[in-house]
């Protein structure tokens, strides 16, 4: 296993190891339209979020770490289960969910993923098994759940992967996770993006021993660290997880080593924190995981300028019409917010179940208080 | 349904449990011990042996994670109860109850629900102390997207249970254990009672008496006793505390113009001020008595016997109030 963290990776200058071997064309292509799509998606979004100030929710940008939901969009199947922390929208993207209804979502609008209740960081997609939330480690705890289910109903067909941040793993609900996925041998996937930071705060300040991957050992887990700005390492990491997941091998831990460009939340740099050196800051640029691509794609001959430009004009035509949509849209207006709470439609309890009549409870009877425990 | 069993609070839910579990493939159930023999104090007894381990688990100490599970399964299909046999260690979960199954069908706007059942059961007596005699039922109904429910006899408490294991929506059941014993007749077969039904225990024209769980044997007790002094009481029992059956308690009091309501929780914050609020701001009803709630003390619970005594609320505190409320 790789023994890699923040402060030794920076001392490699520049990444040179890319492989495109382990990737065919069309995926490697597919990988950087995929991350093209992410990184000019969300720099729209921090462009138009101040002033226009119609976004009105908390946004946590991915700049950065496109390289995760990039593999993960190539691997999974629809019918599989993917659960986010709250820099979802890279995410949200890679379970096929669409570009305008994420962009309606963080306008506050009817035609938003969750019509404009949830927002940026409590997205989901419901219908593509996409989920989300801001709280550490929940997310992960209940993909869990979905894993077990997953495995009593269809032996191992679908998969389910959580994505989650090195901050996610303070808590201690993460490692009772990665103990009950062992045990039971679940097919879930832990990716952990560690980008370093739970805000300001760097891993180091925070957590003892050894790496999140190495630690995963300890609870019976198999997991493996990467340099995660390499998209095709990650990619090739991630598909066997999920094939060995699909096939009973049960679960897996990938810790992808990125950074995040933006500041923790919203498009206003937080630098003036004074909590990431200039020196890592420009490691990180250097070696951003677009850039790799595409550097190895032109170098192989793989991809030509013209097609670049092509790839990122679709791009714009889509952020655009989405912006458009999100606009155009109308806001929510919902006669009861109550109703949003709670249902009052049983339809399986309609089926299985009917009333019955109460006779007289009667009081007369001893209230016996056991003993003992 | 013509069949009826006198059987106990604890067998209703054992029997509940067993023809939940017959009726969909989909129920399982996951808690503390509850694969061992003694079945959580008879209400998990039979189903391992009938069900088999993968619907009938028994969880390690970890009930975050336990609830995180339960949602998770429960998003994909699954109809679980989880069994808490002391609601303190429950206290874990508040994460995965508060930030995740109580908003879960509301951030999704309707496409998305989490139908998990939550077990929990309140000690009480032999010196449980501060850390095993808890009841939280006033935190959980004021949490919006969840159904929280004190069934006080038999017949609610199996009802109540399947009505939650195939409903729609998250439930907390609040189960107390001085009730496990007490027996009522239970239909044989499998029935529902449905949420948000408050039950007249007894009918009554001079006081309304709102009695929650465990103390609603205690209520029925007092009235009986104060009938023969000529107070006629109507006890009332909720059932539901989400959502709670305003318009039956408000009905009743709008005939009887007065009020006692007892509460097994703290006395500040609680369900008994909720529902004396509720009278209170119907403008219709003119009271002949200050309401008045019974509750316990703002205290936490002792474990020397005389001084838990005089902690939980008995007969004569009851009998008390009606009283004041007539003067």
């Amino acid at each position: 296993m790789n023994k890699i963290n923040h402060k030794e990776i920076i001392k490699i200058g520049k990444y040179k190891k890319i492989n495109l071997q382990s990737v065919n064309k069309k995926l490697a292509v597919s990988l950087y339209n995929f991350m093209q799509r992410l990184r000019l998606c969300e720099e729209s979004i921090e462009k138009e979020y101040h002033p226009a100030d119609q976004m009105r929710c908390p946004v946590h940008f991915c700049t950065g770490e496109e390289a995760v939901p990039a593999a993960l969009n190539s691997i999974l199947e629809s019918t599989d289960f993917l659960f986010s922390h709250h820099r979802s929208h890279g995410y949200y993207l890679a379970k096929n969910a669409p570009m305008k209804k994420l962009f309606a979502e963080l306008y506050g609008k009817v035609t938003g993923a969750n019509s404009g209740i949830a927002g940026s960081q409590d997205i989901s997609f419901p219908k593509n098994n996409f989920f989300s939330g801001a709280i550490l480690s929940g997310a992960t705890a209940i993909a869990l759940g979905v894993a077990m289910s997953l495995e009593m109903k269809n032996k191992n067909k679908q998969v389910v992967v959580a994505g989650f941040g090195d901050a996610a793993t303070d808590e201690g609900i993460f490692w009772e996770t990665l103990n009950y996925a062992s045990l039971k041998n679940l097919p879930i996937i832990f990716v952990c993006e560690n980008n370093n930071y739970s805000t300001f705060s760097p891993q180091a300040k925070r957590q003892s021993g050894k790496s999140i991957a190495e630690r995963a050992l300890g609870f019976g887990v198999r997991s493996k660290s990467v340099f995660g700005n390499d998209v095709c390492l990650v990619y090739n990491e991630l598909k066997k997880a999920v094939s060995n997941a699909r096939n009973g091998k049960g679960p897996f831990l990938l810790e992808t080593f990125t950074y995040r460009y933006s500041g923790h939340v919203g498009p206003i740099s937080d630098e003036f924190v004074g909590y990431r050196s200039k020196k890592e800051i420009s490691f990180w640029k250097k070696n951003c995981p677009i850039a790799l691509l595409e550097e190895a794609l032109i170098k192989k001959k793989l991809i030509k300028n013209s097609e670049i430009k092509n790839i990122k004009e679709n791009i714009n035509k889509e952020i655009k019409a989405s912006f458009d949509y999100a606009m155009k849209s109308d806001f929510p207006n919902f006669d009861s917010l109550e109703n949003l709470n709670l249902t009052k439609s049983t339809p399986l309890a309609d089926k299985l179940l009917e009333e019955a009549e109460e006779l007289n409870f009667n009081e007369d009877q001893k209230i016996i208080q056991t003993k003992g425990y | 349904m013509k069949d009826y069993k006198k059987i106990t609070y604890a067998k209703a839910i054992n029997q509940a449990m067993h023809q939940a579990m017959e009726l969909s493939e989909d129920v399982m159930t996951m808690g503390q011990l509850i694969d061992y023999k003694p079945g959580i104090f008879g209400t998990t007894v039979g189903l391992i042996e009938k069900f088999g381990k993968n619907r009938v688990r028994d969880f390690p100490v970890a009930e975050s994670l336990m609830t995180s599970v339960g949602i998770g399964a429960a998003i994909a299909g699954k109809r679980v109860v989880l069994v808490h046999i002391r609601i303190d260690f429950m206290m874990y979960a508040m994460d995965a109850i508060v930030n995740w199954l109580s908003l879960w069908r509301f951030k999704s706007n309707n496409e998305s629900n989490a139908p998990l059942v939550i077990r929990v059961i309140v000690g009480k007596g032999w010196g449980q102390g501060p850390q095993h005699s808890k009841s939280f039922h006033a935190w959980f109904a004021h949490l919006p997207g969840i159904r929280v429910a004190m069934p006080a006899t038999a017949f609610d408490a199996k009802g109540l249970l399947l009505e939650s294991i195939f409903g729609e929506d998250p439930s907390i059941i609040i189960e107390h254990r001085s009730l496990f014993n007490l027996e009522d007749q239970v239909p044989t077969k499998p029935y529902r009672v449905k949420y948000g039904k408050a039950v007249v225990r007894r009918k009554g024209a001079d006081v309304t008496l709102v009695a929650i769980g465990c103390l609603v044997i205690d209520c029925l007790k007092v009235a009986k006793n104060l009938s023969s002094k000529g107070i006629d009481i109507e006890v009332i029992d909720p059932r539901t505390l989400t959502p709670l059956d305003r318009d039956t308690i408000i009905k009743s009091v709008l005939k009887t113009k007065r009020l006692v309501v007892a509460d097994p929780g703290w006395h500040s914050f609680g369900a008994a001020s909720e529902i004396i609020s509720s009278v209170s701001e119907n403008n219709l009803i003119k009271m002949k008595s200050n309401p008045t709630r019974i509750t316990l003390p703002d205290s936490h619970t002792p474990m020397s016997d005389p001084l838990e005594k005089k902690y939980y609320i008995n007969q004569n505190q009851i009998t008390l109030a009606i009283e004041n409320s007539l003067k």
